[in-house]
């Protein structure tokens, strides 16, 4: 039985091929099976399990989650993460509006601010920690001694990554300056935004600030949802800048004790595979959540044009 | 709209302003890196890199100060970057110039035994050797791997492929931390800790992200063309390979790039992997340096710029495959 006709997708032509397209998605379906399908069950057995890495698996329920809820690191290394969710994703996606809209005024010499404002973001992640280490450093640091040569009096100088108070603002400016990958992408919407809609608006009378409210955000605003999403998924898995600048510890006193570094060190330093787990799974679940929240109030917000 | 001449000079101003701010910590990298340390230690606003001298029996001498004794200074003499006699000098004779301190880059090759010189093979060890090979062969894997399921997604027609699609899509939203503890303990089983094989096998499995971008790519191609080998006998490898392969030459441009990029910053899998240090990569080689020599700013910023200036030198290279791959996928980095 050979295929007949192809739009009405008749049984002959597509089984006959079935072996040829399993053939070319092998590599594929078996990474599906080893490193995503096997993995998820296991971790999941796992979370409800006692587990030493030098000894079995020991079944112990729904234990581990129990003990989450009412483990303080739990909730101190959420509530930095949250922090900087909150803080560093808004933060970074204005910074990265604000350099696209002045890059979109189209003045000469643009593709070189471009260039300028898009470098920080693809410097390797732990050579950009090495650098802001220093740049960060409470006596000795960059940007101490800038503050201080603009005349800040001693007492009001940041302490930075030594300081409960700022060592997590610190890490926010640091993501500031890869703003950069945000702002190639708003660029890239902002330039795909019909010029008759901006000329009509300005034929109504439509002054600057309103076309921007009215016109340039809407018409970029998947855009904005897009990297918000990736941001806030991005941030809720936090964990090398805070593994580098603070040797994994989380000092000064927890105050960068991100969730995914609680996880991290949870399994590989203290080898609870089962609470780890069960740690990871609870982050599955965070990000689900705050995805869906995301899109849930951006909704009414969002104008998809096609 | 035309803008007013002040609008433009306003924008320019803050446009020149806000590069400025952006590339000081790069300025102030590379400066730091050709620093000696006592400098770093004591200037710590100046961009240009310095280093103290005496002028004795008509020789000029980079010295360190050490200590000081009234009038005089004890200063440690330098010659050929290493330390050499002590002296005591009056503290008036002692003067400061420009000096580009390359010793922190040859001792930070060292240490990271990037060039191995002893032996027969100087690349074949160290990190920038491992971070070499790993990317290389995860390049490789992800290119055939990807490549070869979007052809069977996008090109073959048979039942399930729908099916098969969205669950790959659907593991998208899997963050690592799930599998990463039972991918630890299989990867130990198999006795591969310590080895590149858990950071390099993966990426011959296929990557969900670059199957999908490559397979939209894909079904962009005239299905005739793919109809027309068929009936001339064309196998379907070798449609894949005469046919697809050289027209998705763009896409896949995109995927080998930042295939690469990726494996040459992956920090976290490496750090659960590679145990020994004569195996690290040059990103966990650089945060163990930091643990290590934590304040030894001069070296430290030697070895940063010696894994940012690769990643920057591609970008200048492919600057418009590198834009195009981050408008398509939002990668940032």
């Amino acid at each position: 039985m050979t295929g007949t006709d192809r739009r009405t997708g008749l049984r002959g032509s597509f089984s006959n091929r079935w072996p040829v397209g399993v053939a070319f998605c092998l590599p594929l379906i078996t990474g599906l099976l080893g490193l995503t399908a096997y993995p998820v069950l296991a971790s999941l057995y796992y979370s409800m399990t006692d587990y030493p890495v030098f000894d079995r698996p020991v079944w112990i329920g729904l234990a581990n989650y129990r003990e989450l809820l009412s483990d303080p690191r739990v909730w101190i290394s959420l509530w930095n993460t949250a922090y900087v969710a909150i803080f560093a994703v808004p933060l970074g996606m204005v910074a990265g509006l604000l350099l696209a809209l002045l890059l979109n005024l189209k003045i000469r010499g643009m593709a070189f601010y471009r260039t300028m404002f898009f470098l920080p973001s693809i410097v390797p992640l732990i050579a950009s920690c090495v650098l802001w280490g220093q740049i960060l450093n409470a006596q000795k640091g960059l940007l101490n001694e800038l503050l201080r040569l603009a005349g800040v009096p001693e007492p009001w100088i940041p302490g930075w990554l030594s300081s409960v108070f700022w060592a997590k603002p610190g890490l926010i400016l640091m993501s500031l300056w890869g703003c950069g990958g945000g702002m190639v992408l708003y660029l890239a919407a902002l330039q795909d935004v019909p010029q008759e809609l901006y000329e009509s608006a300005a034929l109504d009378g439509a002054g600057a600030w309103r076309r921007l409210w009215h016109i340039s955000l809407p018409m970029i605003s998947p855009v904005l949802l897009f990297t918000g999403v990736m941001g806030l998924i991005g941030s809720v898995q936090y964990f090398e800048q805070a593994y580098v600048l603070t040797g994994g510890t989380g000092r000064p006193n927890d105050a960068t004790l991100f969730y995914a570094l609680n996880l991290f060190n949870t399994a590989f330093a203290e080898y609870r595979l089962g609470y780890a787990s069960a740690m990871a799974w609870v982050m599955f679940v965070v990000i689900l959540l705050a995805t869906w929240g995301v899109m849930r109030l951006s909704s009414r917000y969002v104008y998809y044009h096609s | 709209m035309k803008l007013r001449t002040w609008q433009i000079w306003l924008a320019t101003a803050a446009l020149a302003g806000l590069s400025v701010i952006f590339a000081v910590p790069f300025m102030w990298m590379l400066s730091t890196s050709l620093k000696v340390d006592e400098k770093i230690q004591t200037e710590h606003l100046n961009l240009i890199p310095r280093a103290t001298f005496i002028v004795h029996n008509g020789e000029t001498l980079r010295v360190r100060p050490l200590q000081a004794r009234g009038d005089m200074q004890e200063v440690q003499v330098y010659r050929d970057n290493r330390p050499a006699e002590k002296l005591m000098v009056r503290r008036t004779d002692l003067r400061d110039g420009f000096y580009l301190n390359t010793a922190n880059y040859t001792e930070a090759l060292r240490r990271a035994q990037f060039i191995a010189v002893t032996d027969r093979w100087p690349f074949v060890r160290g990190y920038l050797a491992n971070t070499l090979i790993i990317c290389v062969l995860t390049v490789t894997g992800t290119l055939l791997s990807c490549s070869l399921a979007a052809y069977g997604l996008a090109c073959v027609e048979w039942r399930g492929r729908e099916l098969l699609l969205w669950v790959m899509l659907s593991t998208m939203m899997l963050p690592g931390q799930v599998t990463m503890i039972p991918l630890f303990m299989t990867f130990r089983k198999l006795g591969w800790i310590n080895t590149i094989l858990p950071l390099v096998v993966p990426s011959f499995l296929g990557n969900a992200f670059f199957i999908f971008l490559l397979r939209q790519f894909y079904r962009s191609i005239p299905r005739d063309l793919i109809e027309a080998a068929r009936i001339d006998g064309c196998g379907e490898l070798g449609i894949w390979a005469r046919i697809m392969l050289p027209l998705s030459r763009p896409a896949l441009a995109v995927v080998a790039l930042f295939t690469f990029i990726g494996s040459w910053n992956d920090f976290l899998r490496p750090l659960i992997y590679l145990m020994e240090e004569s195996k690290y990569t040059m990103a966990i080689g650089l945060a163990s340096f930091q643990g290590q020599y934590g304040g030894d700013w001069g070296q430290m910023m030697a070895m940063s710029l010696l894994m940012t200036v690769p990643i920057i030198v591609l970008f200048f290279f492919t600057q418009k495959t590198f834009i195009q791959g981050v408008k398509l996928a939002g990668i940032k980095g």
